[in-house]
């Protein structure tokens, strides 16, 4: 057990699109520098669950929460600076999205936005991002060439880069290589396992296999409801719920 | 609800083998105790050679759940089920390599005097070949109740085993010209005591299989 207390402690979570019930009483903590797989069918809420911890779901109308997610102790929902939080709290998606412009800018552009002006700071954090990220070798020598130049898996290295130029503690990705061949993917999870020493990481993924290979726990979400949170050999292993048995075997059908 | 429907039915083919390896060993150790009982050579020739398509069951089912592995990628249930067949394999074609010692012996012991104590190296082999079926039966019906029941059975062997050894040992003293082929009943009671344990381990298998937890069943 980490005798640190956990980086989010989710109590009693229910949300709502408009009337309809997305998660329902949703309750489990993370521990800090863990990776944290969701996992379960198209629409079970594990998406929603995650754009909870960044709080991106404000932006979709007529969702309402009830509940609390605490982060470091403090609640997410409550009177705090939303921009700082989504700083702390960076996501990754599915598909890479490079913004058009170069690679060194791409980087950049989020310090620039928190206000880093200095053109060595900025560089020095291109660098370590890019370093961090597993891709400045691949790039050192084409910083200034537009960073959709690069291949499908160097573009999502690429993104994640840039939320560590952030310098967030958190990072939350959706399904981050369902789009990437297997060499690609395999370089993401490598990267996955370095990141976690420094950051808490909670993906979503289809690929059970992945979820099986990357991550130190595993929650099964199924209609809104977490069904099993447990480490993640136990959950791929001897899984104690059926239906979890039924889903990651693949026997939803 | 089911849809994976070529993991089924692979699986399938592969407890299809799995019974007929358990009921070739079965179907041997009975010859063996047969052959014992009428001191019949030709059939304990019989044994060895049946046990090589023991021994060619074994990898080939061992092959199949490889392949199933990496092709299937089951996990959970599956995963255990998988797991266990190893297992199995191992533990039964061991306990055909002690049917075949069982007929070895039966040329060695063959005349006169009769062995009275050869009688419990056949109560060994029937409690044995009930085993045998008990724990395939478990496996393939995930049983792990009959499993439990199965492993108990073990005392029955360990008690005849016990009892054959303190006879032995009696008589050998009374007969010193016998005593080699007196042994060689220890020696072969040794073996059929290993394949009570060799069950058992399937026992404790198949109750992971099903449970998801590991157990001693006998101490």
């Amino acid at each position: 057990m980490d005798p640190r207390p956990p980086k989010f402690d989710v109590r009693h979570l229910d949300l709502w699109y408009g009337q309809t019930q997305a998660l329902k009483d949703v309750s489990f903590s993370i521990d800090p520098n863990t990776i944290t797989a969701l996992i379960g069918p198209s629409g079970c809420g594990k998406s929603t669950f995650l754009r909870v911890l960044d709080r991106m779901n404000d932006l979709i109308e007529g969702v309402r929460v009830e509940g609390s997610v605490l982060y470091d102790g403090e609640d997410i929902f409550g009177d705090r600076d939303v921009i700082e939080l989504r700083k702390r709290v960076g996501m990754v998606f599915q598909k890479p999205n490079p913004f058009p412009m170069s690679i060194w800018d791409n980087i950049a552009y989020g310090p620039r936005v928190h206000g880093v002006k200095d053109k060595k700071a900025l560089s020095d954090l291109v660098e370590r991002s890019l370093v961090q990220a597993a891709l400045f070798d691949e790039v050192k020598d084409r910083l200034h060439k537009p960073a959709l130049g690069l291949s499908g898996g160097q573009q999502q290295r690429l993104c994640i880069a840039r939320v560590l130029a952030v310098e967030p503690d958190v990072l939350l990705m959706d399904e981050p290589t369902s789009a990437l061949d297997p060499i690609s993917t395999a370089k993401i999870e490598t990267l996955l396992d370095e990141l976690k020493r420094r950051y808490t990481i909670v993906i979503v993924t289809h690929n059970m296999q992945q979820a099986g290979r990357v991550s130190d726990r595993t929650g099964f979400f199924l209609h809104g409801e977490l069904v099993e949170y447990a480490p993640t050999r136990d959950i791929f292993f001897n899984p104690r719920d059926e239906r979890t048995e039924n889903y990651i075997s693949g026997r939803f059908g | 609800m089911t849809n994976r429907v070529q993991l089924m039915d692979e699986m399938n083919r592969l407890h299809h083998d799995i019974l007929l390896m358990g009921t070739k060993v079965e179907e041997n150790l009975r010859k063996a105790l047969q052959a014992l009982r009428a001191e019949d050579i030709e059939l304990a020739a019989e044994i060895k050679a049946d046990d090589e398509i023991v021994n060619a069951l074994q990898l080939k089912i061992e092959d199949q759940v490889a392949i199933l592995i990496a092709t299937q990628a089951p996990v959970a249930r599956d995963l255990r089920e998988l797991v266990t067949v190893f297992k199995v394999t191992d533990n039964l074609e061991r306990a055909g390599d002690h049917a075949v010692h069982l007929a070895k012996i039966v040329k060695k012991v063959a005349g006169e005097p009769a062995f009275r104590q050869a009688s419990h190296l056949e109560r060994m082999a029937e409690i044995g070949s009930e085993m045998v079926r008990g724990a395939v039966q478990s496996y393939l019906n995930r049983d792990a109740e009959e499993a439990r029941r199965v492993a108990a059975l073990d005392d029955g062997i360990d008690r005849e085993h016990k009892a054959l050894v303190q006879e032995t040992l009696a008589f050998m003293k009374g007969h010193p010209d016998d005593v080699e082929r007196a042994s060689r009943l220890i020696k072969v009671s040794g073996f059929l005591e290993r394949l009570g344990d060799h069950m058992t381990n399937v026992c404790e298998a198949v109750v992971f299989m099903v449970e998801g937890r590991h157990v001693e069943l006998n101490d």
